[in-house]
């Protein structure tokens, strides 16, 4: 899905269908670009979208106007992948501490886990 | 009278989801409330990604104690969509009955924990000893109390035997006679009803706009379960009805896990007499091949959804989770706003905060009180701002 259309294709899905719930949305590092994917979810069917974004510019609508269930899941995704949704209400941090560095993003590939150098040596 | 602005948390240990709470109030009422999670992330996504997937079942046993059996059905289930392979139905049988008993347990533990926040400790002492019914259960059958270590990639590693399977329904009779009390207790006990009836309430339109789960969703009045809607395991065949109540307050949140208990009971009633022969597990080649999969699973406290990737290797490149707790962090907030006729006293906070089952169990914290005009603060722990809570509705 292109990253222009995103907002308003889910918006026809979810008023087409009467869709109210969204499980959650996965963000994924996919080398160039950023995989932004909400899950919904009517009537039993899961139904995932994927719009992918380009890390250089990584924006995207936000999706609370139509789900206003999706507030706490785009939090999430910002956090940990750096995608700003444009519009959301209220953009603060979620799961990282509130001195995390701006621009280091846990989730991304080129972030490597370091393990901690021991104090004493044996 | 000025706002004064309540902090709740955040140390809580035992979830993924600890919370800080912020509330604005004014005299007595709660006017808003603001949540800010992440105090104890452990970054298990990512840890994730540089484990195989069979070192994965641990650590994903681990986002939470209490939920353990519902995160790693999902897991597995997972992982088993990306090979393309059914497991045996002996498994999935298996798998139905340690879920459902997981399910009482988190549920009983939930209705005491619930009786000791509104100040009925004899409920919470009863509850807890008939609790123990169940994990002495899960720990026959499993070896482990909590953590369960059951789940494999292909099926389940022990299986359940005509013995066990005797004690298994011996025990549960028992805390079919034992719910059933607690259900007339819920239903006519004056402290009961005194602080739940038209506390905590979330209309149909509110669950439905925040996206609330489990039997928060259900407790609104909306018809939601992913085992009925979605079956997994051996939720397609085992008859099982989905419980609601129309009160959208906490009293129906009480009712509803009390009826899901004696549901869960029959359910493995259900699957022992059912029980199907063969074998419990199939063996799976270590590397998944590339693909995408995304499962949900009905945990106790709501829909557990997970996505993995494969990128054709032995370790995943992507594993996500949503714990139901975040699910319903955004009804939460909306409970604890009054609104119009809707007061929300800060009496009232310990058990609207309980009534999503978040594991509060845990929380026995510092709250900070803060007077902004005059600067003046003070400190109650998570016990003071209970018994003032009592005191007041006394």
């Amino acid at each position: 899905m292109k990253t222009e259309s995103y907002k308003e294709s889910i918006r026809k899905v979810v008023e087409k269908y009467g869709i109210t719930h969204i499980s959650t949305i996965t963000g994924t590092d996919s080398g160039q670009t950023i995989d932004v994917m909400p899950h919904l979810s009517c009537a039993g069917i899961k139904i995932t979208f994927k719009a992918a974004v380009p890390k250089t510019a990584a924006e995207i609508d936000t999706l609370t106007d139509v789900l206003p269930g999706a507030v706490m899941y785009e939090r999430e995704v910002h956090d940990l992948l750096g995608v700003k949704f444009k519009g959301h209400p209220n953009l603060a941090r979620l799961v990282l501490s509130d001195d995390w560095a701006r621009d280091v993003f846990p989730l991304r590939k080129e972030y490597k886990v370091v393990r901690p150098e021991p104090i004493r040596k044996a | 009278m000025p706002e004064f602005s309540v902090i709740i948390g955040p140390q809580h240990p035992a979830l993924k989801e600890p919370e800080s709470f912020t509330f604005w109030v004014d005299g007595e009422d709660v006017v808003r409330a603001e949540v800010r999670i992440g105090y104890a992330h452990r970054g298990i996504e990512k840890a994730a990604e540089s484990r195989t997937y069979i070192q994965n079942i641990p650590l994903i046993e681990r986002i939470c104690g209490i939920c353990n059996v519902a995160h790693t059905i999902c897991y597995t289930q997972n992982v088993e969509y990306l090979y393309g392979r059914e497991i045996p139905r002996r498994a999935e049988f298996i798998r139905t009955i340690i879920e459902e008993m997981n399910r009482i347990h988190s549920h009983l533990l939930w209705i005491g924990i619930a009786g000791h926040e509104i100040g009925f400790d004899t409920l919470l002492m009863y509850v807890w000893r008939d609790r123990e019914v169940v994990m002495d259960l899960i720990e026959e059958m499993t070896g482990n109390r909590v953590s369960t270590a059951l789940m494999t990639i292909g099926g389940v590693t022990r299986d359940i035997t005509p013995e066990l399977a005797t004690r298994i329904r011996r025990g549960l009779d028992t805390l079919e006679e034992r719910t059933k009390y607690y259900e007339k207790i819920a239903a006519n006990e004056s402290t009961v009803l005194a602080r739940t009836k038209e506390i905590g309430i979330l209309t149909r339109e509110e669950a439905l706009k925040h996206c609330a789960v489990g039997p928060t969703l259900r407790a609104s009045g909306i018809k939601s379960d992913v085992r009925a809607e979605d079956p997994y395991a051996a939720h397609d065949e085992v008859p099982f009805e989905v419980i609601t109540t129309d009160t959208c307050d906490l009293f129906g949140r009480v009712v509803v896990r009390v009826y899901e208990t004696i549901e869960a009971i029959r359910q493995v009633h259900y699957c022992l007499d059912n029980l199907p022969t063969g074998p419990i597990r199939i063996r799976l080649p270590n590397t998944p091949p590339r693909g995408e999969s995304v499962s949900r699973v009905e945990a106790p406290r709501g829909e557990d959804i997970h996505y993995v990737r494969s990128d054709g290797t032995d370790k995943p490149a992507r594993y996500k989770v949503r714990a139901p707790t975040l699910g319903n962090l955004a009804s939460l907030v909306e409970m604890l706003t009054s609104k119009g006729d809707y007061k929300v006293c800060v009496a009232d906070i310990p058990i609207i905060l309980a009534g999503i089952d978040p594991c509060m169990c845990c929380m026995d914290r510092t709250s900070r009180f803060i007077e902004p005009s005059s600067g003046r603060e003070w400190v109650w722990t998570w016990d003071q701002l209970k018994k003032y809570g009592r005191r007041r509705k006394e």
